[in-house]
């Protein structure tokens, strides 16, 4: 009997903290009953690798998720966060398709082994898989040309700076991050020869504290704007701390440093799952390569920040931005060296879609290594 | 005054160590431990505005309902068996090894080595070889500590837990920097050639990682309960005085234990990157080294046990991602099992001990 | 003077950044000076972080936050001392299995603050005159008020420790328990005491980051922070003075990274963060080596539940 009572001074503890937490926690509404209202929608499994509220890569995928629903009402999504790549996302991809899902959204370039050996056991399944190298039949590859978008915001800095060093903090030196960085270096180049953009590698996607320590060292070696391609908003707030600007990445960072963040730039997914879903919805759908651009309006920013950003400055960005989304500016436009002095592109080229794809060069005003 | 006079605490509750646990306590405590939470966890759900028991069904469904999620549940198991047991032996011993998890990167790293730069062996050559690589790997990440704890008295618990982040930024190291697989973007190894696969069931992820579990669950069982070793073992767990003066070479146990202890460990690792991933990758483990404590200790070091205690822990983390899938919050989900392991925990402790509760703090 | 810049620059981040951890492994250390090895301190240090920032952004209260923090990582500490020092289970076990509940907890607590920026935070209170130093002023007082609190704390624990009586219980506890016990030390009081009190120090750690640091809440936010506490701990052989000098090579490692990468020196990151661990190991076995002569660097009852029955 005594027995009993060790265990009732425990679960009183522990009903505290859980009834506390629930009442915190407590706003969402959506219940397990509701998977049952939609036995006749088209089902479409979505997979993320961090959370869908890291403010990040996964919320912008998960914004999309949601516009996908909103546009599409025969539509229902299941979703699945945290999954890492190999063993678990194997088995969640499966539960997915177990459970009726017909097309599969693996947001994450992780995910390439798990999708190659899927798509070839189930090939009634669309799978989506962003930012991914392989085609299949029933795999399409999809992917924003984010460098338009970065073209945009490095304007913004190369006119910002005062110091002419422009501190960028970014994660891991992939294809897509590396695009992303020198295309914003262009877009620097192109309004401000004379600045440099000082880049710094964290090796790490998330993870705040560090974030904010490579920021502040871009600020100690004189940078007065900070751009990021980061998941959380650390950037942003140690450009406040001291009084500098900052451009965000991947979602609207204004709030979080209102006196500093000049713009962001944003993911527009929405668009692509809703075409791509309502083609396999309507029977038409194929494995292809998407890489969407400002001419569907998949690459944007946010609006620019009027208490910072002067008239002229913002000018020049609505054309620029309407030169993009006309196909009239090409970003990667030559004469383009690398910062080991290497031609990449010659006089009045472009660069192919084949070779940004593996971009593996960094512009030459560009402090950095690869 | 001090300090410690003022407070009465812990003197109200007295324990008192059984003298002979009766069998029926081992099975009516974790059963309890498990209602008790599930009535809780039931409440919270449905302040959340959930129902219970349809989220109970789910969890039980994803983990066991049906052929696929059992044999998925197993897969996720075999790295938690052989983590289990390899720690276990180290407990029984006495020695606090929580470095399964590097042990287990140390392991999937040596196995790596092996996949990639002999790769052009038969394929009964390079299991062969990638199975003692695995092992060996494993094996000096755990001679390592048990070196400095029998030569320099260094306590084991400290050096294991900080050997974990060396092993696995030694492999980050290498998957960043000389094995990047040069046509792949992120930070993985090239992939390993078929030959290095572990062979798998038929229809299953399930790979001869668990045929390794089993034989080493019983060939541990025998070496425990049947062997002189094995009693050597027990009696330095118990009372490593009584061993020393019975004459017992503590030193050579302990090496040996932790060779092995570790190697099974590494097995796990090389389960992984030969088994399933296919390639050296970062975050080959989500923590089963440290889950691994958890199993060894909730199965009193019984090896048999172990493998079962393993099973259910695989299912948990399956039954998870099922909740998720009717959009539970995941957190939920992790709350969930740690209320469960801590109940369990404390509850464990009341089949070795009666609770006598004083209204008084009694004197010394 | 370039070099003058670098070093204020660098010190003073690593001040910034040795904080979280230095608060944490504090806390630890009293915990572990009696004999208790908490390894929930991870968790317990998300759930710190989680409750001050959701108390802030509810109540626009710093100090309410604070206060939240105090109470709910005290629960904790409970919990865990009831656990492990009446219950009398693994100390090992317990500490995960309190990390994987208080991370679940967290990022279940924290969904509604996502994306949230915190209507006020700790700000920077750059002490008036002391301020003004050269390279000095700068490197130490400018900082926020939770900096200058540890300040404070580091020398108070060290004292406490080393020169009062109940320090020297405490001491007693960690070392001897059953002698301690014969001297009329209340052993379970102790423990409870010390282990709530370090349990607080940690929910602290968490509450820095969320409101001072990196002032949000995201899931995971302290990113390993109360696993290199323990390590610290270690490294610092259980004396908060020191504990301060390795917080700060510990929180100095990644900046000091980032200023070689920005000077294009190529040292690889993986090696530089491997050091503190690998400087650990050593000095773990230096002081082993040593308290075979000496007494006090390491509390010999670690991890050891006390049973009085036993003695």
């Amino acid at each position: 009997m005594k027995t009993k009572r060790v265990f009732v001074v425990i679960a009183f503890l522990l009903i505290a903290i859980t009834l506390f937490a629930a009442g915190c926690g407590s706003k969402q509404t959506s219940a397990p009953g509701n998977q049952n209202q939609g036995k006749d929608k088209l089902k479409v499994g979505f997979v993320f690798i961090g959370p869908v509220t890291d403010g990040g890569w996964n919320t912008s995928h998960n914004n999309g998720r949601l516009y996908l629903e909103k546009q599409l009402p025969y539509v229902e999504t299941i979703f699945v966060q945290n999954v890492p790549a190999g063993s678990d996302s194997e088995r969640v991809m499966r539960q997915l398709i177990q459970q009726g899902a017909k097309v599969i959204v693996a947001t994450s370039f992780n995910y390439g082994d798990t999708v190659k050996k899927l798509a070839k056991e189930f090939p009634d399944v669309y799978f989506l898989h962003a930012t991914g190298l392989e085609v299949a039949p029933n795999v399409s590859t999809y992917d924003i040309r984010e460098y338009e978008g970065t073209y945009l915001t490095g304007m913004v800095a190369g006119k910002m700076t005062k110091t002419n060093i422009i501190g960028y903090v970014a994660a891991n030196p992939i294809p897509c991050v590396v695009r992303a960085i020198n295309g914003f270096a262009m877009g620097v180049k192109a309004v401000n020869p004379n600045a440099k953009v000082k880049l710094l590698w964290t090796s790490t996607w998330y993870d705040p504290a560090k974030e904010k320590e490579a920021a502040l060292s871009l600020a100690d070696e004189k940078a007065d704007v900070l751009a990021q391609y980061q998941d959380s908003p650390a950037v942003q707030q140690a450009a406040q701390e001291r009084g500098i600007y900052s451009i965000g990445y991947h979602a609207d960072m204004r709030h979080f440093a209102p006196q500093a963040n000049l713009t962001s730039f944003t993911w527009n997914w929405g668009p692509i799952y809703v075409q791509e879903v309502k083609a396999y919805h309507d029977g038409n759908w194929k494995g292809k390569a998407i890489w969407a651009s400002a001419q569907e309006g998949a690459a944007t920013i946010a609006p620019l920040n009027d208490k910072l950003v002067p008239a002229d400055i913002k000018k020049l960005v609505e054309e620029t931005k309407d030169k993009l989304s006309k196909g009239e500016l090409t970003v990667f436009k030559g004469p383009i060296k690398d910062n080991k002095g290497k031609t990449i592109v010659g006089e009045g080229q472009k660069i192919s879609d084949a070779e940004l794809v593996k971009c593996n060069w960094l512009l030459d005003n560009i402090e950095g290594k690869l | 005054m001090y300090l410690s006079d003022k407070l009465n605490l812990g003197k109200s509750i007295k324990l008192e160590k059984r003298l002979s646990v009766p069998p029926v306590l081992y099975l009516i405590v974790p059963v309890v431990s498990v209602i008790l939470v599930l009535l809780l966890g039931g409440l919270f759900l449905a302040v959340l505005g959930y129902n219970p028991i349809e989220v109970y069904e789910i969890l039980l469904n994803g983990a066991f309902g049906n052929t696929y999620n059992f044999t998925e549940t197993i897969v996720h198991a075999i790295p938690l068996m052989l983590t289990g047991l390899g720690v276990s032996l180290a407990f029984k011993m006495g020695l606090w090894n929580i470095g399964a998890e590097g042990q287990l990167y140390f392991g999937a790293f040596m196995a790596s080595g092996v996949a990639l730069f002999f790769h052009d062996l038969p394929t009964p050559l390079m299991l062969t070889l990638v199975l003692i690589a695995g092992f060996l790997g494993g094996a000096l990440w755990g001679f390592v500590p048990a070196a400095l704890k029998v030569f320099l008295g260094v306590n084991e618990t400290l050096t294991t837990l900080l050997l974990n982040y060396v092993a696995i930024l030694w492999v980050d190291y290498f998957i960043f920097g000389p094995w990047k697989d040069p046509k792949g973007f992120l930070p993985y190894s090239k992939v390993f050639p078929q030959s290095a696969m572990l062979p798998v069931f038929p229809g299953t992820r399930i790979h001869a990682g668990l045929v390794l579990a089993i034989l080493a669950a019983i060939i541990l069982w025998i070496i425990i309960w049947k062997t002189t070793w094995g009693y050597e073992i027990r009696l330095i767990g118990e009372n490593t005085q009584v061993a020393r003066a019975a004459g017992i070479n503590i030193a050579r146990n302990m090496l040996l234990v932790m060779i092995i202890s570790g190697g099974l460990a590494g097995l796990a690792g090389m389960g992984e990157v030969c088994g399933i991933i296919g390639r050296l990758q970062h975050n080959i483990s989500p923590g089963y080294g440290y889950t691994a404590i958890i199993i060894a200790w909730l199965s009193r070091l019984n090896p048999l046990v172990i493998l079962l205690v393993a099973v259910i822990f695989g299912g948990l983390n399956n039954g998870g991602y099922a909740l998720q899938m009717v959009g539970l919050p995941e957190s939920t989900v992790t709350m969930l099992q740690g209320a469960i392991l801590l109940f369990v925990l404390g509850g464990d402790i009341l089949t070795q001990y009666r609770v006598k509760i004083h209204r008084r703090g009694c004197g010394a | 003077m370039e070099m003058v810049t670098l070093l204020t620059a660098t010190l003073h981040a690593a001040i910034i950044s040795a904080t979280p951890i230095l608060y944490a492994a504090l806390g630890e250390i009293f915990a572990e000076r009696s004999g208790v090895l908490n390894l929930g301190v991870e968790g317990i240090m998300l759930v710190g972080a989680a409750t001050g920032f959701y108390t802030v952004v509810n109540s626009q209260s710093l100090l309410l936050g604070v206060l939240a923090t105090v109470a709910v990582s005290l629960l904790f500490g409970l919990i865990f001392s009831f656990i492990t020092i009446t219950l009398r289970a693994s100390q090992v076990v317990t500490g995960l299995v309190l990390t994987i509940f208080g991370t679940g907890l967290s990022a279940f607590l924290g969904k509604s603050m996502i994306g949230q920026a915190s209507p006020v935070i700790f700000h920077k209170i750059p002490v008036p005159v002391l301020s003004k130093i050269p390279i000095l002023g700068h490197v130490l007082f400018n900082h926020d008020m939770l900096v200058y609190v540890l300040y404070l704390l580091v020398p108070l624990s060290w004292f406490f420790i080393y020169r009062t009586r109940e320090g020297l219980n405490l001491r007693a506890v960690g070392e001897n328990p059953a002698a301690a016990d014969a001297l009329g030390i209340n052993v379970f009081a102790v423990r409870y005491f010390y282990v709530c009190l370090g349990s607080i120090f940690a929910g602290l750690a968490g509450a820095y980051l969320s409101l001072a640091y990196a002032p949000s809440w995201l899931e995971n936010m302290s990113g390993g922070r109360g696993w290199i506490a323990i390590v610290l701990v270690i490294f610092a052989t259980w004396n908060p003075v020191r504990a301060a000098l390795g917080a700060l090579i510990f929180g100095g490692v990644d900046v000091l990274g980032f200023k070689f990468q920005a000077r294009g020196i190529g040292i690889s990151p993986y090696f530089m963060r491997m050091l503190p661990y690998l400087i650990t190991i050593i000095v773990l076995i230096i002081i082993t080596a040593r308290s075979q002569m000496a007494k006090n660097l390491m509390p010999k009852a670690l991890t050891i539940p006390y049973d009085r029955e036993e003695r």
